[in-house]
């Protein structure tokens, strides 16, 4: 079992080693070791770079923004009547179960330039969101982000149950206030979940694929490349497979300590219940 | 006054998480001389089944959908028969490595699919599977069995050895006591299990993309993606068919979201 899922990885990281390409398939020619080439091509592609840099700001921006909006939406649901917050599950379970290729798709048709309902709402007339790649990835972070908090808010609403009702009740009484409870009670209580939620979402938007992809019609110019973008963009039209398995394998690596420290903590999560 | 700026807010969440969902609906039910109106209805005036129509008339979305029933059917069974054995293994029996092969499941499933792509492309190719759909099943099964495994697991651990020891005391025999004791306590979780993989092979789009190239291959969010005729993107029909796409998945979604949140935070790695 161990080796049916290793594989891959190994083969990826092999791959990163060597120069692949068009010839190797067509001709069964074997490959030629690259040694380093490859990772010191990478060190001198601006392109690679620049699509780092954009992958590691919109990963900050995805994971601020739906943390930021899926923790106030748990914390609002504690505060509205039953059958508000009996909607806003329901809404959110429905927006959760959306694949995200079938969202990215409604989000494209939202923002068309012609008959969108997103330029109609805000009163912008025919403007195109995706001459301007800032823009296009604005959206892009939206599909994001409106597709992560679901799962964000109800596991940390979860979270909030938990809370020991006698403590907040016992802090009221010796005259806490709302903002006192929630950072010296409610806070720490929660906090071990709002740090997996956090490594999780670093993980998973440091990787998004078909909201990009698809919102791009499978093309994306460079200004929309992040590292996942760059990578398969290398593969699958330059079918340059070493460079490409180079370009994944630093992808890894730069994930790797959210990895080490979100593994450390399912483990210790695991053995204290 | 603050539960009146509570309840707004919430409604406010209502609306903002309900819409782009509810959009979709609307336009698929949209003819098309609405679907373009400036400014857009947000009720059809004259709503039109001929959207639906359409895409059920599309022989493409027929093959589609066939292809995507076969993959998905075929990794749900494989899955299953490997992910019971090993859950069963990594509950229930202490062997050496145990420890190791639980954290890998977890950290082959942060792996980023995009590093797994290519590998899993040039391996297939000498077997002639890409663009097959044999292929197919087989790369999902690598994305699809750690989460299966790991998911299936925490339901084994949770039925209790003394029940199984308590009936082999009253004389069943081991296999006895595993077919009547634990596999009942553990058919929930395979069937929430199976619809997880159901929901994953269904909605599989990356690696899809990559390995297939020919038209009768397509699955469901392959076709959904290339919707795009000679005359520009038909969005009337284009959410008709992602409505139809959508709906299975959110209804078995519904059945076993709360497992799903359990399996990703709560980690259950016990000893």
């Amino acid at each position: 079992m161990a080796a049916v899922l290793g594989f891959p990885l190994v083969r990826v990281v092999v791959l990163s080693f060597q120069d692949w390409g068009l010839a190797q398939i067509f001709t069964d020619r074997a490959p030629e070791f690259a040694a380093g080439r490859n990772y010191r091509r990478i060190v001198t592609d601006r392109a690679f770079w620049s699509a780092l840099r954009r992958t590691v700001v919109l990963t900050v921006a995805m994971v601020a923004l739906s943390m930021a909006a899926g923790v106030s939406i748990a914390l609002l649901m504690e505060r509205v009547p039953a059958w508000i917050r009996r909607a806003v599950t329901f809404v959110l379970v429905l927006a959760w179960a959306v694949p995200s290729f079938v969202s990215t798709q409604v989000f494209a048709w939202m923002t068309d330039q012609n008959a969108g309902v997103l330029n109609s709402l805000l009163g912008l007339g025919r403007h195109n969101w995706y001459i301007d790649s800032a823009q296009g990835l604005s959206v892009t972070t939206a599909i994001v982000v409106w597709g992560a908090v679901p799962f964000i808010a109800i596991t940390t609403y979860a979270a909030l149950t938990q809370v020991p009702a006698e403590i907040v009740e016992a802090a009221r009484v010796d005259g806490a206030t709302g903002w006192q409870v929630l950072r010296r009670i409610t806070l720490p209580v929660i906090r071990p979940v709002l740090v997996i939620l956090t490594a999780l979402s670093v993980i998973w938007d440091f990787q998004v694929f078909n909201q990009i992809w698809i919102l791009r019609n499978a093309a994306p110019a460079p200004g929309y490349q992040t590292l996942s973008i760059y990578s398969y963009v290398k593969a699958y039209q330059g079918h340059e497979y070493g460079y490409a398995s180079a370009v994944a394998v630093v992808t890894v690596l730069l994930l790797l300590v959210v990895m080490v420290f979100y593994l450390r903590r399912i483990v210790r999560a695991g053995e204290g219940s | 006054m603050r539960r009146w700026v509570f309840g707004a807010l919430g409604i406010a969440v209502l609306v903002i998480w309900a819409f782009p969902v509810y959009w979709m609906a609307v336009t698929a039910f949209k003819p098309g001389r609405e679907m373009f109106a400036v400014p857009p209805r947000l009720l059809p005036a004259n709503p039109t089944l001929a959207n639906f129509g359409h895409v059920l008339s599309d022989g493409e979305f027929w093959r589609s959908a066939q292809n995507s029933l076969i993959v998905a059917a075929c990794t749900v069974l494989a899955a299953m028969a490997f992910a019971f054995l090993a859950s069963l293994a990594l509950a229930r029996f202490a062997f050496r490595g145990r420890r190791a092969l639980l954290v890998a499941l977890i950290v082959v499933q942060m792996v980023p699919h995009v590093a797994l792509v290519i590998p899993i492309f040039l391996t297939l190719g000498p077997l002639r599977l890409t663009d097959a759909l044999p292929g197919l099943v087989i790369s999902y099964l690598a994305f699809a069995l750690p989460f299966a495994i790991w998911t299936l697991r925490g339901f084994v651990a949770g039925v209790p050895r003394d029940l199984e020891e308590a009936a082999m005391v009253d004389g069943c025999t081991r296999m006895g006591a595993f077919r009547r004791v634990v596999l009942p306590l553990i058919f929930p979780g395979l069937v929430a299990t199976s619809i997880y993989t159901l929901i994953l092979a269904w909605n599989e789009y990356l690696l899809t993309y990559f390995l297939i190239s020919s038209p009768e291959h397509y699955t469901l969010p392959l076709w959904l993606t290339h919707f795009i005729t000679t005359e520009g993107t038909e969005y009337g029909p284009l959410m008709a068919g992602a409505t139809l796409i959508a709906t299975p998945v959110a209804v078995f979604f519904a059945l076993v979201q709360r497992h799903l949140a359990r399996g990703l935070t709560a980690g259950a790695v016990k000893g």
